[in-house]
């Protein structure tokens, strides 16, 4: 489930970036210090869009970062950053990016069913209401446990 | 029964998240399709009658002979039906 992967402390709203490259450096230090990643992940994953391009934002206004399981990570996790004021990935169809899910994983398996119930919330508008208006952390990881599958 | 390949570049992220989309819309329309899920440069392994994969990597498949059907948005379920609706559509005149 996601709340097995992405927990209350491992969400930060309201942050203040100036462009997508500290957007994902902010994501990858909340699972950096929450002992998920290590730097070299967050620069590889920061590598990954500079060398292939803005295709991790999946859809609108919500970028989904990660990098290889080869590098850098201890355990499967996901950090959830909400930002004050939205960055362009370069995503025409896209951008501008408000949400950054940041996505380490240690195998090929592990974050299965953690994708599928993120896939599920970001199908209902009211989640987005929640991230826009979350006050802190717990109302958001609440709703999560309530609405996940 | 068809064989559909989502491809990604590190198959962990965005064509795992699109996998599980596209599984919960061909269960709901029952379609006659089966996922598989790899990475570019397994390509060649598989043989499928259908690539789905984010619409900037396109290009890479245009010489694959494949139908190609690109997505830019993975959680818009009605132009991900539409799409394979238009390519089963599609298979059927071949026949």
């Amino acid at each position: 489930m996601l709340s097995d992967v992405l927990k209350e402390e491992y969400i930060k709203l309201n942050v203040e970036v100036s462009n997508w490259e500290e957007a994902i450096k902010e994501a990858g230090t909340v699972l950096k210090d929450n002992g998920v990643v290590n730097e070299q992940y967050i620069e590889e994953a920061i590598k990954n869009v500079k060398e292939l391009g803005p295709y991790i934002v999946i859809t609108k206004g919500v970028a989904l970062p990660h990098a290889t399981n080869k590098i850098g990570v201890n355990k499967t996790g996901i950090s959830l950053i909400t930002l004050k004021t939205p960055v362009e990935f370069g995503n025409k169809d896209n951008d501008p990016v408000y949400y950054i899910f940041m996505l380490a994983t240690t195998d090929m398996e592990s974050h299965i069913s953690a994708l599928s119930s993120l896939s599920e919330l970001l199908g209902k508008p009211e989640f987005f209401d929640v991230l826009k208006n979350a006050k802190d952390s717990k109302s958001v990881i609440d709703y999560i446990k309530v609405n996940e599958n | 029964m068809k064989k559909g390949l989502v491809m990604c570049r590190t198959g962990m992220g965005s064509s795992l998240m699109l996998k599980i989309k596209l599984e919960k819309i061909i269960q709901e329309n029952n379609f006659p399709l089966e996922i598989e899920h790899d990475v570019l440069s397994g390509f060649m392994g598989h043989h499928p009658d259908v690539i789905i994969t984010m619409s900037d990597l396109v290009d890479e498949f245009k010489d694959s002979g494949c139908y190609v059907i690109g997505v830019k948005d993975i959680m818009d379920e009605e132009y991900l039906t539409n799409e394979l609706k238009k390519f089963f559509e599609q298979s059927k005149d071949e026949k």
